[in-house]
């Protein structure tokens, strides 16, 4: 404050000098006032980041209206400036590039371009030609469109007939939905992995190990198998009620039982589920901040919760945000939770699931709301991919550091802290690991006890010996196996072009082959089924080749990010001294590049292969064309609506377990392999 | 060994000019130093001669070979690195190997044993015999170094290329890695471009200096030449101190006159024969330190007047500022002589030694005729020259 003023009270020489120290305020209020003063400030800048996208796409259109209004001299600048490109390229570009990209841009074109462009055709082009008629039919659908009823607000129903509180979300019309409960879940997310992030980031105390070891669970079930769990574990009479009731007892107290239902229920399972992605990437943020940026600010005078805000915050600001976005996207394409809670109707009312439900995957029917309903999904996610490259992936500040002892900044607990610290944390820990804890103990539970802790049995584990359920496991790892195969061959050319070839398009390029992963594979799937039904890509009852190439696309992002920053970290000047000394292209490619990033390869692989085997959306619609072709989750979500006790819940969650096994050993390996790299597999 | 050509080379990065109207000369078996401070466009130069870019225009020939449009791997140019660029992945005999087993002559590649033999050789030549089985970071900063010229020079390059080589050791390596690649240079008589931004080990090392700045060579000439001579400002400035006096012609001939603030009076020879020097127009004079004396040395020579303004005492010499109306200016004068701040004081400097320059950079070496840059296209282009200034 006393530096600001001091200017500007010299500047007014003349006048009537005004007083360089104002007396500083009290400490409550002031912190009262920078908190109110930092949620002001976030709305603000959420909006002029919203105006900034909408004036981007504004110009963008100027552009193109500049194109037509004098088409003669913008053509020929247009055709000046292919001249002078076509010469970049054929100066940068060698034959085998141009076979990688070709071959790129084939997969791409094919198997994620022309099906998307196929779902925005089918919701414009109706029998009689151009026409928004099934839009209109959708926003005139009260269905779809905000219903301000009292009754859609009624969120705590309390059921007489049981004496449990059912606790429902609201019900807006399907649209609004899904955007409410996304940003309900961002929320969570936001909240419980910034804080997990920076306490791991920053501070040093007793069983930080376990902490963050234990950390590394959430990333490891999707909130399909999550939500098996959580729906016996926090139902009326799951554990959690049966433990709280159990507890009230002893006090001669009586609990209310609580039961989530609907979109409230959904919003649970994501946002335990997906919070792991914003603490990765707030994680890496803190890390990667340089240390003596802060003790720059402490040297100032700057400390506690004021260095946090001014300084710590800021800079960690563009992962925080491209992980909350990715929260939203996903949460809102996100089939698996829907169709766990698929009986209670108001599940129902997201846009994936009308998606699912569009959509008759044995007959390959699609009803013409699918791709509709699909578009919008899109627009959603689009706009957010584009935000986090826009301005979280471009904003985020490399640390211009030039030498010098990186001192983490670390801070000791004293022995009060930590424990008041763990009192806080171990019921919080508890939540945030339900969908982990609850899968486990729901695949060794006796069916139908009711005891508080019900007898431990593996009967439930018989599963693994139906033939079914094997065939579909050796499928499953066959299909990702060979979508992993491709996606090593191809997205270890796309990302040496991005980092190494200076060709025109190169951001095109890049945008492209990352943005699968915040296309909504279900809308991915619906423009198969438009696009390929009936042809020799898709026979009827043949899905097996969409399948593999919907795991290819769709988990090309993880190994391509991995291959970048391998090649990121590695000296452009160690391939040039080896041209230097006489090595061609090809042969530095061979002898110098892939040594280097082979490792960085190998982990974006398995990641891929292993979110292959997890994969929902695609899995699901594509898998119901021939359940003889389906994968694994197709097989968990049948004999989750199976009957108990062969079937249901209970095997349901054994299959999930095996699943999760079969994640950690390969997340395990990465972060041996990666260690602190590993963040680059989960950012943008 | 071969003599290396540049004609009137330009390299661009969208819009920023990174070198431009380069015309030099590389003679054969010697040193050449590309000299300047950062972003004058020296390893981009250096870069362009390797092949990892392509100029925009002009030619690079090798003798008489065309170079301009060849791959870097097909060039024979050996190339240190700034950061050795040591192939982590690979031991120290491994990088060394590495090119031998590319290379083919006439078809054919060396065996195993050639490969072992050439290897050691040059191993001893940067005196690391016996640390082939090393991996690079188990090496020290200087021992990196040694491995970086051996990988280079081991394929007997036509060309030696090093980038900033030293800038990343300590000041004792520096001198001892300096004398290493002189000896070396020395014992194979191979033609080497040396990109530095230090003046003392451009000075001390090259044959040859092309001192530049902002994309144009500002002056080529031998490392004498460039510190008794410089032909333009930026060099005068750039090469060692030197005192600027502001000053108009007064009249042009072998011999030129500047009246300089204060109402006194300079004589002083230009370095750059050929300007066109006119009477009235604005130049700068400048003079080393140690040209300024206090008795004359001959009738002729210089007389400014000035006021002492601090006085600084360096053991060997005592340096003494001084200001000439509102120019301050500096002399280094014999440790014996005594003066105090406010003093007035009489300098003398020989005619000889007061070198009259052109305002203008570039430009005014443009308006020499017979110098690379007289009469470029560029300098018809108005827009253009205005950037160079």
């Amino acid at each position: 404050m006393v530096e600001e003023e001091a200017p500007s009270a010299q500047g007014e020489g003349t006048k009537l000098a005004e007083p360089e120290l104002v007396p500083a305020q009290g400490s409550v209020t002031t912190v009262l006032e920078q908190i109110g003063m930092w949620i002001l400030g976030l709305f603000i800048g959420l909006g002029k980041r919203i105006v900034s996208i909408g004036r981007w796409i504004v110009r963008g259109f100027q552009k193109i209206l500049r194109f037509f209004r004098n088409p003669g001299q913008s053509l020929l600048r247009f055709a000046r400036r292919l001249r002078a490109s076509s010469e970049l390229m054929g100066r940068e570009m060698d034959l085998l590039s141009w076979i990688q990209l070709l071959a790129i841009m084939a997969i791409f074109g094919l198997f994620l371009i022309a099906p998307l462009l196929s779902v925005v055709w089918g919701t414009f082009m109706t029998d009689e030609g151009f026409s928004f008629e099934i839009i209109t039919t959708i926003f005139s659908n009260p269905a779809y469109v905000p219903q301000w009823q009292p009754s859609n607000f009624n969120i705590i129903r309390p059921s007489p007939a049981t004496g449990i509180v059912e606790i429902w979300g609201m019900d807006l019309g399907i649209i609004l939905n899904s955007v409410y409960m996304a940003v309900f879940v961002t929320m969570i997310s936001v909240l419980l992995g910034t804080s997990f992030a920076f306490l791991i980031a920053r501070y040093e105390f007793p069983g930080k190990g376990i902490l963050r070891t234990l950390l590394l669970f959430p990333m490891l079930s999707t909130p399909f198998i999550g939500a098996i769990g959580i729906k016996w574990f926090l139902g009326g009479n799951g554990f959690l009620n049966n433990l709280a009731s159990a507890f009230f007892e002893v006090f001669g107290l009586t609990w209310t039982r609580i039961e989530f239902h609907g979109i409230a229920a959904i919003i649970v399972v994501q946002g335990l589920s997906l919070f792991s992605l914003v603490y990765l990437n707030a994680y890496s943020s803190f890390m990667g901040i340089d240390p003596s940026l802060e003790e720059q600010a402490e040297n100032l005078g700057a400390t506690g919760f004021k260095l946090f805000r001014s300084v710590t915050l800021p800079l960690a600001m563009p992962g925080i945000q491209a992980g909350a976005i990715l929260t939203f996207i996903l949460s809102i394409e996100d089939l698996g939770t829907p169709i766990v809670y698929s009986e209670d109707p108001q599940a129902q009312n997201v846009l994936a699931y009308q998606v699912f439900d569009s959509i008759n995957a044995e007959a390959g029917g699609v009803n013409p709301i699918g791709p509709a309903i699909g578009l919008i999904l899109l627009v959603f996610a689009l706009s957010g991919f584009i935000a986090i490259r826009k301005y979280a992936a471009l904003r985020s500040y490399a640390s211009a550091s030039k030498g010098g002892q990186w001192n983490p900044r670390t801070r000791e607990l004293s022995t009060r802290a930590w424990i008041l610290m763990y009192i806080v944390i171990i019921p919080v820990l508890f939540f945030a690991l339900i969908p982990q804890i609850s899968v486990i103990y729901l695949s060794f539970a006796q069916y139908r006890s009711s005891a508080l802790f019900p007898p431990l049995t593996l009967d439930h584990y018989a599963i693994l010996g139906n033939l079914n359920i094997q065939g579909a496991l050796v499928r499953t790892i066959l299909y990702a196996g060979v979508a992993t195969l491709g996606t090593v061959l191809l997205g270890v050319s796309a990302a040496y072009i991005i980092s190494r070839r200076n060709i025109p398009g190169k951001t095109a390029l890049d945008l492209l082959v990352t943005s699968p992963i915040a296309l909504p594979g279900i809308v991915i799937a619906t423009g198969y089924f438009t696009l390929f039904y009936n042809t020799p890509i898709f026979p009827q009852r043949f899905p097996m080749t969409l399948i593999i190439m919907s795991f290819l696309v769709r988990k090309f992002p993880f190994t391509v990010r991995a291959a970048y920053a391998g090649l990121q970290q590695t000296p452009v000047a160690l391939e040039e001294a080896a041209q230097n000394v006489g090595a061609s292209k090809n042969k530095t490619f061979t002898s110098i590049v892939m040594p280097l990033i082979g490792v960085s390869v190998l982990a974006g692989a398995l990641l891929s292969f292993v979110y292959s085997v997890s994969e929902v959306s695609t899995s699901l619609l594509l898998g119901g064309a021939n359940y003889d072709q389906a994968p694994l989750t197709w097989w968990i979500n049948d004999t989750n609506l199976g009957l108990p006790p062969s079937l249901g819940a209970h095997p349901a969650a054994a299959l999930g377990v095996l699943m999760m096994v079969m994640q950690m050993v390969v997340i395990a390996v990465t972060n041996a392999i990666l260690k602190t790299r590993a963040s680059a597999m989960t950012g943008i | 060994m071969v003599e290396i050509t540049l004609q009137n080379l330009r390299k661009t990065f969208g819009e920023v000019i990174a070198t431009d109207d380069v015309n030099i000369v590389l003679e054969d078996g010697k040193l050449t130093t590309l000299l300047g401070p950062s972003g004058c466009g020296k390893t981009t130069l250096l870069r362009l001669i390797a092949g990892f870019y392509a100029p925009d225009r002009g030619t690079i020939l090798f003798d008489d070979r065309d170079m301009t449009e060849v791959p870097p791997n097909k060039r024979n140019t050996g190339m240190c690195f700034q950061n050795y660029a040591l192939w982590p992945h690979m031991t120290v005999f491994d990088n060394i190997s590495y090119g031998l087993k590319m290379k083919r002559t006439q078809g054919m590649k060396y065996t195993k044993a050639a490969v072992n033999r050439r290897v050691n050789q040059a191993l001893e030549l940067v005196r690391m015999g016996g640390l082939g089985d090393r991996t690079p970071h188990q090496l020290s900063g200087g021992q990196q170094q040694r491995v970086a010229l051996a990988r280079a020079l081991v394929i007997e390059p036509d060309v030696l290329l090093l980038d900033e080589p030293l800038s990343n050791l300590d000041a004792k390596l520096r001198n001892e890695m300096r004398e290493e690649i002189l000896r070396i240079q020395g014992e194979l008589g191979i033609t080497t471009v040396y990109v530095t931004h230090d003046q003392i080990e451009a000075l001390s090392i090259s044959d040859y200096v092309a001192v530049m700045d902002k994309g144009y060579i500002q002056q080529y000439a031998s490392p004498r030449d460039i510190y008794d001579a410089p032909q333009t400002i930026f060099v005068a400035d750039f090469i060692g101190k030197c005192t600027f006096i502001d000053g108009m012609i007064e009249s042009a001939g072998d011999q030129l006159e500047v009246a300089i603030p204060d109402g006194q009076k300079v004589v002083g020879r230009t370095t750059l024969p050929g300007y066109p020097f006119e009477k009235g127009e604005n130049v700068r004079c400048a003079v080393r330190p140690e040209d300024l004396h206090i008795k004359p040395m001959n009738d002729d020579d210089n007389e400014i007047t000035g006021t002492v303004s601090q006085v600084i005492y360096i053991g060997s010499d005592i340096e003494i500022y001084f200001n000439v109306g509102t120019i301050q200016a500096v002399a280094n004068l014999p440790p014996e002589f005594e003066a105090e701040k406010g003093d007035t004081i009489k300098l003398y400097a020989p005619r000889d030694q007061m070198m009259v320059l052109p305002l203008g950079g570039v430009d005014a070496l443009r308006k020499v005729p017979g110098h690379p840059l007289y009469a470029s296209d560029d300098a018809l282009e108005p827009g253009e020259a205005s950037e160079t200034v």
